[in-house]
């Protein structure tokens, strides 16, 4: 290997690539796509959280709470047993129209002042609102009133919940799973371009051209390997960044990241070892593509209602599976040590015996093209 | 007389022996040998599938010979096959340059590969008059402009061995008479030239020495001269004035073909002259065509 040999290479596919049109169109295709996930993640988890109060006193303790939503409205009703009303017991089921529910008593904050204990009631309707922030909601209510009588425990506030969570926080979710098919669909960049860029060599016999250079054909697959692999982490954390997905557990999701463009390399170049044509490897390879799309289905809330399945179970033994499932579990701050090292596991191992069969087709190719 | 020797095979730049490749069960090159002096343009000329281009994939170590062996400025082209490539130049038979990239971009590439200043392919874009389309996408070049640039990014590195396989391939005239021109100017500049053909007028007009291969083997190498006098029939060209070509007194005239070394032709050629009948006489050389065709039997292309 030479690595100025393989920095040329790069450099000059990184120029061609972006003169060439369809190349062009490949690597815009993955930030096109997340910006049109934003926009359909906006309209499912773009809910106006409704906020019910009772606030006699004028208190800035709404302002506490509301300024936690965006977007929000808040409704301001006349007594107590109107936001009760909104709401119902503790833990009933109830179709309400508002997501949070707050009774302040009048003189909330004098009262503080003087060391009385005020009760607040603390509405939750967890269709709406994930437990984890409703829990931080109540925090900062408790924080507020210590600014205002610290140390001792100031008030009380009684929190009542409704419709325990099934699917909670719904849009969050959503967009957290969005995040990781967008991923997945970056990746589809890698395994449709790196065919393109070897073939391309053969077909206008370029390549011959370089093999009388220093380069050698090493240092040809590196070069175009090295090339598509800073584009590809490129765009998938551009497509990571538009979606807001670098949340949860970072580094882990760019090690999936970087994991997954490498099995994307892989199975890319494996493509432009079989085949002769470019327009033969691009059909097989859009075909293909479907193991990206498809297995990204099969995460998150969606996983949880077809993971069962006969087809979920068959998704399992997909590559990529293993990436989305690994790539949104790091986004949600889910999923166990074992569970990720299983994940990484089996798309490293997948990746390796990729390269493996790539590298004796190549070497095939070689002496069988010597012999001809 | 060792030094001597020495001193003989210092001379060369390229000296193959024996050598073949096999291709499953035909034999491309059957046993080739010659031998290339610094500062020659050397021709090999042949139809198509006479195993030229072979040749050169294998003296420029693209190939690895099936036997024999070759040295090519000093390199061994199996054992040496590294520094091989930073000694040689190759314009080979088809065009590959990348279409969408400028010519500039097209040799910078090439200096990165060499690890040269991209000054450097100013340089050769100067050489080859390309410097005023420089900046242009390759693929709005014409043919000519095309094998020029070709030519450029084979001599960005200063390689003493310059191989070119059918340099005038799907050139138009004027093109073709551009890049001989450039080969010229090369070859006064001491780069040693291989090249192929079947081009056998070009061939005459640029080599000092050419052979012909047909069916993978040499059949004969000479400088052209030698080859047309050793095997081609000089003649001479007599213009008779028209009454006495054909009597009928019109003022016309017509030519007859002598050929200089057969004696009734001389006599008859004496006999016309002395008859006052001939207008003029000019001499007329064989071709590297004709010479081709008498000693391999085939037409060149």
């Amino acid at each position: 290997m030479h690595p100025r040999s393989v920095l040329a290479i790069a450099r000059k596919d990184a120029i061609d690539m972006l003169l060439n049109k369809s190349t062009l169109t490949l690597l815009i295709m993955p930030i096109v796509l997340a910006f049109l996930f934003l926009f359909v993640s906006k309209l499912v988890g773009g809910h106006v959280t409704n906020i019910v109060v009772y606030n006699p006193g004028q208190s800035r303790l709404v302002q506490v709470v509301s300024g936690t939503f965006d977007p929000m409205k808040v409704t301001e009703v006349n007594s107590p047993a109107d936001v009760m009303a909104a709401f119902g017991p503790n833990g009933s089921k109830k179709d309400s129209a508002y997501d949070v529910g707050l009774v302040i008593p009048a003189n909330f904050e004098s009262t503080l002042q003087t060391g009385g204990h005020p009760q607040v009631g603390f509405y939750i309707n967890e269709n709406n609102v994930d437990p984890h922030l409703a829990q931080l909601l109540q925090a900062a209510i408790i924080s507020y009133a210590r600014q205002l009588a610290s140390p001792q425990p100031p008030l009380a506030l009684s929190t009542v919940t409704i419709n325990p969570p099934a699917i909670s926080n719904f849009g969050q979710v959503t967009g957290n799973t969005y995040g990781a098919i967008v991923l997945l669909i970056s990746f589809m960049t890698g395994t449709s371009l790196m065919p393109g860029l070897l073939i391309e060599e053969k077909e206008k016999k370029t390549l011959r051209m370089l093999m009388v250079t220093p380069a050698s054909f090493t240092d040809v697959v590196l070069g175009k390997l090295l090339v598509t692999l800073v584009y590809q982490l490129v765009l998938s954390l551009l497509a990571l960044a538009i979606m807001g997905s670098f949340i949860g557990q970072v580094p882990l999701l760019l090690l999936y990241t970087l994991l997954g463009s490498c099995f994307s390399l892989a199975l890319g170049l494996l493509f432009g070892g079989i085949f002769s044509t470019a327009s033969t490897a691009g059909m097989v390879g859009g075909f293909l593509s479907l193991i990206y799309v498809v297995p990204a289905l099969f995460i998150g809330p969606l996983g949880a209602l077809f993971g069962n399945s006969a087809f979920g179970q068959a998704m399992k033994f997909v590559p990529t599976y293993y990436i989305a499932d690994g790539a949104y579990n790091a986004i949600q701050n889910e999923g166990s040590l074992n569970g990720h090292l299983f994940d990484i596991g089996v798309v490293l191992g997948c990746t390796l015996a990729l390269l493996a069969i790539t590298s004796w087709v190549l070497r095939r190719q070689a002496s069988v093209a010597a012999a001809i | 007389m060792e030094g001597r020797t020495v001193m003989a095979t210092n001379d060369l730049m390229i000296e193959a022996i024996d050598l073949r490749r096999t291709f499953k069960n035909r034999e491309a090159v059957a046993g080739v040998s010659f031998s290339v002096r610094r500062g020659e343009i050397f021709g090999l000329l042949g139809p198509n599938g006479a195993g030229k281009t072979t040749t050169i994939r294998m003296l420029t170590g693209q190939i690895v010979p099936t036997a024999g062996r070759a040295t090519v400025a000093g390199c061994d082209v199996v054992k040496d096959h590294q520094r091989l490539k930073e000694r040689i130049g190759v314009v080979p038979e088809d065009q590959n340059l990348y279409e969408r990239l400028s010519a500039r971009n097209n040799l910078n590439f090439s200096c990165w590969l060499y690890n040269l200043p991209e000054s450097r392919a100013e340089e050769v874009l100067e050489l080859v008059h390309l410097r005023e389309r420089a900046k242009e996408p390759v693929r709005t070049f014409s043919n000519g402009m095309k094998q020029r640039l070709m030519i450029a990014r084979a001599l960005l590195h200063r390689p003493p061995m310059l191989f070119l396989d059918e340099p005038s391939r799907g050139l138009d005239p004027i093109s073709a008479r551009e890049v001989r021109g450039a080969i010229e100017e090369l070859s006064r500049e001491g780069v040693t030239i291989l090249l192929t053909t079947h081009l056998l007028e070009e061939a005459d007009q640029l080599c000092q020495r050419v052979a012909f291969i047909t069916q993978g083997r040499i059949v004969a190498n000479d400088t052209p001269r030698n080859l047309k006098l050793a095997h081609g029939q000089r003649t001479m060209v007599a213009s008779l004035n028209g009454q006495a070509a054909n009597g009928n007194g019109s003022g016309s005239f017509t030519e007859i073909t002598l050929r200089m070394d057969n004696p009734d032709d001389q006599a008859r050629l004496a006999q016309l002259m002395a008859e006052g009948k001939v207008q003029s006489v000019h001499s007329q050389e064989a071709t590297l065509e004709e010479v081709f065709i008498e000693i391999a039997g085939v037409r060149p292309a």
